[in-house]
């Protein structure tokens, strides 16, 4: 059944196309609250960028940053709380001396097989549209700048996201790379030993944080693997509400991989009795789909303000101490297979 | 015919009178190299749609879809994986306890072929023993430019004991069909066959079995 929908187009303002089953009702409770959030967090970000300074990494502009980046800003500020800035300004003209080539037929090959497949449903990617062409140029210009990553399944969705948020092919690469190589540990590489290793951290800070949804989970036989793969490649894109992912984004550049587990922990701790209502393992499965979608995931502003205190204390060192401690047992593991 | 339920969702009615029919879920999995058309197949299977460009899969996506047999209702819980080599140490987790294993690969490129048959290779040496691997040889809609030929594929099949269609999620063709053949060879005893997921259920018991067999 189709809602009467008319303030809101079937495309959004990132270029998605609503599907039949959009809820329009819930996403018109959202924004007539989310506008006058955006239009004071827009003022406030003017007066702090109108003072001629450039955006430094202090506590004010971290507690901004946590509010949310207006889109305006979105592209330079990503750039100035992360090391992309400077990164490019140490080599400000390699993405354009890569793509000058010559590229490798493999990559080349790996790369378009899922340019048509990357946000077919969004008018800027869909048939020959322009960003097909942005798309493979900031991905194979990535490939080939980092050739232990080269080119990894998801990567495309998150350079065709940041192609859309800065409208830029030379920002989304540099975004890119300073998220593979500087922000995630190693998601991305041909064994994609990080990401596995980051699924084990979950599971352990949600067997001490949520003990009761992490035992009832492992009882129905689903694995946290399952789950959650696409959470932590995807960086949320393809998962969560678009405007949800982008606010994630504005944080992850400013504040790391730390807030990958805070996202995952809420997501789970809100759901709680939903997860523990689930009886078998296909509702669960279907339950872990629903609840990112749900009206607790749509409402970004005060989803990312329940990010910092719904999981509580999580502190930098024990994500680097789980991270030591599974890397560890992941290498013995490998050395007892290969015996 | 075959008649197949749109049971995917948790708004599935209850049978009205229906007899008494056995319900069995299976775990089954599909394999493959990227853009192959796994997740095609099981758009084709569970929604009867098709979009010419499939948004490539990350981690896993989970389906469901019933299937009605004389006298038996085959409720499969499928597992459609992402294919590109560096996600196979991820495969693991999908195809262990999976009751049935759908392997696909593209008629129209010969190296897919080749990696459809490791598939294979791994799964007999790490699956249950007891599994039903069915190879798919899909985008059979493209014969024009096909490179890999039926007869190859059927011979290796029946070395392999495995059941073999060519296919189009684009056409339809063949999909439904070997989703079919794998229900009527996987067993249907009370007896599990060992693998975690194989449940026998009383039509009581299944809140979203549905009253597709009259």
């Amino acid at each position: 059944m189709k809602m009467a929908h008319s303030s809101f187009s079937t495309v959004d303002e990132y270029g998605f196309e609503r599907h039949d089953d959009f809820d329009y009702e819930s996403y018109e409770d959202f924004m007539s609250h989310y506008l006058k959030v955006l239009a004071s967090r827009a003022q406030k970000w003017s007066t702090l960028l109108g003072e001629g300074k450039s955006v430094k990494r202090t506590n004010t502009v971290k507690r901004y940053v946590r509010k949310g980046i207006p889109s305006d800003h979105r592209p330079s500020v990503w750039m100035a709380i992360s090391e992309a800035e400077k990164m490019k300004e140490s080599t400000p003209d390699l993405y354009q001396k890569i793509l000058d080539g010559p590229f490798e037929k493999e990559l080349v090959d790996l790369v378009k097989t899922d340019l048509p497949r990357t946000f077919p449903d969004n008018i800027y990617f869909s048939k020959e549209a322009n960003h097909q062409t942005h798309l493979f140029h900031v991905l194979i210009a990535y490939a080939h700048n980092n050739r232990v990553v080269g080119y990894c399944q998801g990567l495309n969705y998150i350079a065709g996201l940041l192609l859309l948020a800065t409208k830029s092919e030379e920002t989304s690469f540099w975004l890119l790379k300073v998220l593979v190589e500087k922000i995630l540990p190693d998601y991305y590489t041909k064994t994609m030993d990080g990401l596995i290793v980051d699924i084990e951290v979950l599971s352990e800070l949600v067997k001490s944080k949520v003990p009761d949804v992490h035992q009832h989970v492992i009882n129905l036989g689903l694995p946290w693997a399952v789950i959650t793969t696409k959470w932590f490649v995807c960086l949320f894109a393809e998962v969560l509400p678009i405007e949800t992912v982008l606010r994630i984004w504005d944080c992850l550049f400013y504040e790391g991989s730390k807030i990958l587990f805070r996202v995952c922990l809420t997501l789970i701790r809100n759901n709680r009795a939903s997860i523990l209502a689930c009886n078998d393992f296909t509702s669960l499965a279907e339950c872990f789909k629903a609840i990112v979608k749900n009206a607790s995931a749509l409402h970004c502003h005060e989803f990312m303000q329940s990010i910092f205190k719904v999981p509580g204390t999580l502190s930098n060192s024990t994500i680097l101490k789980l991270r030591a401690r599974f890397a560890k047992q992941r290498r013995e593991q490998q050395q007892k297979e290969h015996r | 015919m075959i008649s197949i339920a749109m049971a995917t969702n948790r708004s599935a009615q209850r049978p009205n009178g229906a007899p008494q029919t056995k319900v069995c879920q299976f775990k089954l999995v599909l394999l493959g190299e990227s853009a192959v058309g796994k997740s095609s197949l099981v758009l084709r299977f569970v929604k009867g749609q098709f979009h010419e460009y499939q948004e490539s899969t990350i981690g896993a996506a989970f389906l469901t879809q019933t299937l009605c047999l004389d006298d038996t209702t085959v409720k499969f819980e499928i597992w459609d994986t992402a294919g590109q080599e560096r996600y196979h140490s991820l495969a693991p987790m999908y195809y262990r306890g999976a009751q049935a294993a759908i392997v696909v690969y593209d008629i129209t490129n010969q190296d897919t072929f080749g990696r459809a048959k490791n598939w294979v290779k791994e799964l007999q040496r790490q699956a249950s023993p007891s599994i039903v691997i069915a190879l798919a040889g899909n985008k059979s809609d493209l014969a024009a430019k096909r490179m890999v030929e039926f007869e190859e594929a059927q011979a290796y099949a029946d070395e392999n004991g495995l059941l073999f269609m060519e296919t189009s999620a684009k056409t339809a063709m063949n999909v439904n069909d070997i989703f079919l053949a794998i229900a009527n060879k996987l067993p249907k005893s009370e007896v599990s066959t060992g693998g975690a997921g194989t449940r026998v259920l009383n039509d009581a018991d299944a809140p979203r079995a549905s009253s597709c067999c009259k």
